[in-house]
């Protein structure tokens, strides 16, 4: 731990870290198997199986308390199973925790920096824990925080202290990423510029493993989504193939100048759920069906046979809110 | 290893609170005591109202001017009333009122002495009448039957700055140590830094090495500065510099351990605060940092004995006062090893970063 460190060169090899003899390269980048972790009477996460494959961006969707940050930190090596067995990049968490740590990057929810050093000094400090790092300027320069690299974290606006924690998990150039609600209380700018930055952490060929419960943000960002609810593994999939699990994948909304009657509208082939509200642009109608096109012709047929004007339809695609609501029984809100 | 100490030292350095600790409070004490207390065992001032053109008179000012710690004013033709003011405005602190010497009869003297300072009232008296005692003798020319002389144990007599220079040392160190390196710990944990930290291969050990270093490094600073200010102010503690500074930083060891147990074992920047404040305030005030622990009742001076405070200050005093060497303060150390061992195991078994 000297101060050549600071600058990257190939993985050292010692007798004092054997893990570093024989780095394993196998897939899945993540297996977990049966992963519990038990507080008191609190079953915090319960039996969670997954695997995670290298060079996606793997997310962990659920409510607050589902318990996604549990077991991302078993993974870390931060927290201890209760039971169940997990391997990352290879390595046993329980038995290997250092060899873990040395090759992935970690952005802990809720977890700051030292508020008396530069974002440079972090970097160096930080890097001087990995037996390789990359330079802090370099490291500044990836997430456009070059000009700021003398101040004070506390200095920085709440989405550039989001970014900085992003590029203080790359100190050791990771495999492997795992961010912690990377974009929590940020604004929708500020929240849309960080998904550009984990983009690029895995376009650089990384594996980004993430917690969120912004369910725009799991379809929008993650290649992959496990729903978390009470513990669980509710569900895994693509967002695509997730949403279209769903019995009535397609939300269809007609405005019209009178209301429909809603016993002819629950008549169309393949409606669910209809809806009938006045709203203050006119009378609304919504309905999930099967068949967009289909369900939407329908809909406006009704309207002309009745001599309504249609002023506006919009057809919608099912979100994975929707698929988690079917899934789990409860919003993401709750 | 080197950067990690490096961003610790750092981290104190830029941390205004842990400096407050560290130098401005010590030294406000040191400016405050020099203030008020310009030399508490220093002189008294004494005022003689006497007829200076009889011999008598005159033999027993010269006699109290002899006298070590009285500052001797005389000031001819005044009554009690007038003595009475000067006492009461403080522009002396005795007065002694001789009347005029007639025929055979003996003179009358009245010392009247202000209470503001019961020690040095008594001092003075006593000092005074056994001057009074042997002009008496000397003019009636009696033999005396005994003739005592006295000197003091020492060569040089402590004056109370002097004594209070190594207190404020001592002091200053246990703040920083304490407060500072709990109120840091309570604050990365609350902050999610020691989490982070834990989060890289980076052992703990290490990270507590580089911790309690720092602040070894930063606490020599320290009693340079303060051995500085002290002695710019009047203190005297030049002596055996290389012994005081070893002494100083064996008792910081203590400290900085008790900082960890007190992280360790309370939750929360502000109760972290108050348990620091609860151990080291009464261990400030106990432990002689102002007043020598002799003086203090039985049952509260067995107490004394065992806090660390009061043996780091009786080594860095002996060393720094009397002129002592290292190998002398052996029982002084032997309690501060213990107390370093001690609270160290307490301090592994209180503060696991497993824990955060």
């Amino acid at each position: 731990m000297c101060d050549h460190r600071l600058t990257t060169r190939p993985p050292t090899r010692s007798v004092s870290e054997p893990a570093l003899i024989s780095p394993p390269t196998v897939d899945p980048v993540i297996a977990a198997r049966d992963l519990s972790k038990r507080y008191g009477p609190l079953l915090a996460v319960d039996g969670a199986s997954f695997e995670v494959q290298r060079g996606e961006i793997f997310g962990l969707l659920g409510p607050n308390g589902a318990g996604k940050t549990t077991t991302v930190e078993m993974l870390e090596g931060l927290t201890v199973p209760s039971s169940g067995t997990a391997e990352v990049l290879g390595f046993d968490i329980v038995q290997q925790p250092d060899a873990v740590k040395t090759r992935i990057g970690v952005q802990l929810q809720a977890s700051s920096y030292h508020r008396y050093l530069t974002l440079r000094e972090i970097l160096q400090l930080f890097g001087s824990f990995y037996p390789r790092a990359a330079s802090p300027d370099d490291l500044l320069e990836r997430v456009g925080l070059s000009d700021r690299a003398d101040a004070r974290i506390e200095h920085l606006s709440g989405g550039l202290q989001q970014r900085f924690s992003i590029v203080a998990a790359m100190v050791n150039e990771p495999e492997l990423v795992f961010f912690d609600e990377p974009t929590a209380g940020l604004d929708p700018d500020a929240r849309r510029q960080l998904w550009t930055l984990v983009r690029d952490v895995r376009d650089e060929g990384r594996t980004v493993v993430m917690t969120t419960h912004y369910m725009e943000e799991a379809e929008l960002l993650c290649d992959r989504v496990a729903f978390m609810d009470s513990g669980r593994i509710a569900a895994l999939d693509t967002p695509q193939a997730l949403i279209r699990t769903l019995h009535a994948p397609y939300r269809v909304r007609l405005t019209t100048t009178e209301p429909l009657d809603p016993r002819a509208v629950e008549g169309i082939e393949g409606a669910s759920a209809v809806e009938c509200a006045h709203e203050a642009d006119g009378f609304v109608t919504r309905l999930r069906a099967q068949h967009a096109p289909g369900a939407a012709a329908a809909l406006t047929a009704l309207a002309d046979g009745l001599g309504v004007t249609a002023v506006d339809l919009a057809v919608e695609p099912a979100t994975l809110e929707d698929v988690f609501l079917a899934v789990t029984g409860r919003g993401l809100e709750d | 290893m080197r950067p990690l100490l490096a961003a610790s030292m750092k981290m104190i350095v830029r941390d205004r609170q842990s400096l407050f600790w560290a130098m401005v409070f010590p030294i406000l004490f040191l400016g405050a005591f020099r203030l008020f207390a310009p030399d508490s065992f220093g002189e008294t001032d004494l005022v003689v109202s006497a007829d200076t053109s009889s011999g008598p008179a005159v033999a027993l000012v010269e006699a109290l001017q002899d006298v070590e710690f009285l500052s001797v004013e005389v000031v001819p033709g005044l009554d009690e009333a007038g003595a009475d003011q000067l006492l009461e405005e403080g522009d002396a602190n005795a007065v002694l009122l001789l009347s005029p010497l007639s025929g055979d009869g003996p003179a009358e003297a009245l010392l009247l002495h202000s209470i503001d300072d019961p020690i040095g009232s008594s001092m003075t008296v006593g000092a005074i009448s056994s001057v009074v005692d042997s002009v008496n003798l000397s003019v009636s020319e009696v033999p005396r039957a005994i003739r005592l002389e006295s000197r003091t144990a020492e060569a040089d007599s402590v004056s109370f700055f002097e004594f209070l220079g190594p207190g404020i040392v001592g002091m200053g160190l246990m703040t920083f140590s304490t407060i500072g390196l709990a109120g840091s710990l309570s604050r990365y944990r609350e902050e999610g830094v020691l989490r982070r930290i834990r989060a890289t291969p980076l052992a703990p050990w290490r990270f507590f090495l580089a911790t309690v270093a720092a602040h070894l490094i930063v606490a020599t600073a320290q009693i340079a500065v303060l051995v500085t200010v002290a002695q710019l102010l009047g203190a005297n503690l030049l002596d055996g510099l290389l012994w005081f500074f070893i002494v100083a930083l064996f008792g910081t060891l203590v400290f900085l351990n008790l900082a960890v147990v007190v992280a360790g074992r309370v939750h929360g920047r502000g109760a972290v605060e108050s348990a620091t404040n609860a151990i080291v305030m009464p261990m400030m005030f106990l432990g002689g940092t102002f007043f020598p622990t002799a003086g203090l009742p039985d049952p509260v001076r067995w107490f004394v004995e065992l806090l660390p405070l009061t043996h780091m200050l009786r080594a860095m005093r002996s060393i720094s006062l009397d002129g002592q060497s290292l190998l002398q303060q052996g029982p002084e150390m032997a309690v501060l090893g213990a107390w370093i061992v001690g609270t160290f195991i307490l301090a592994r078994l209180s503060f696991r970063l497993s824990d955060v």
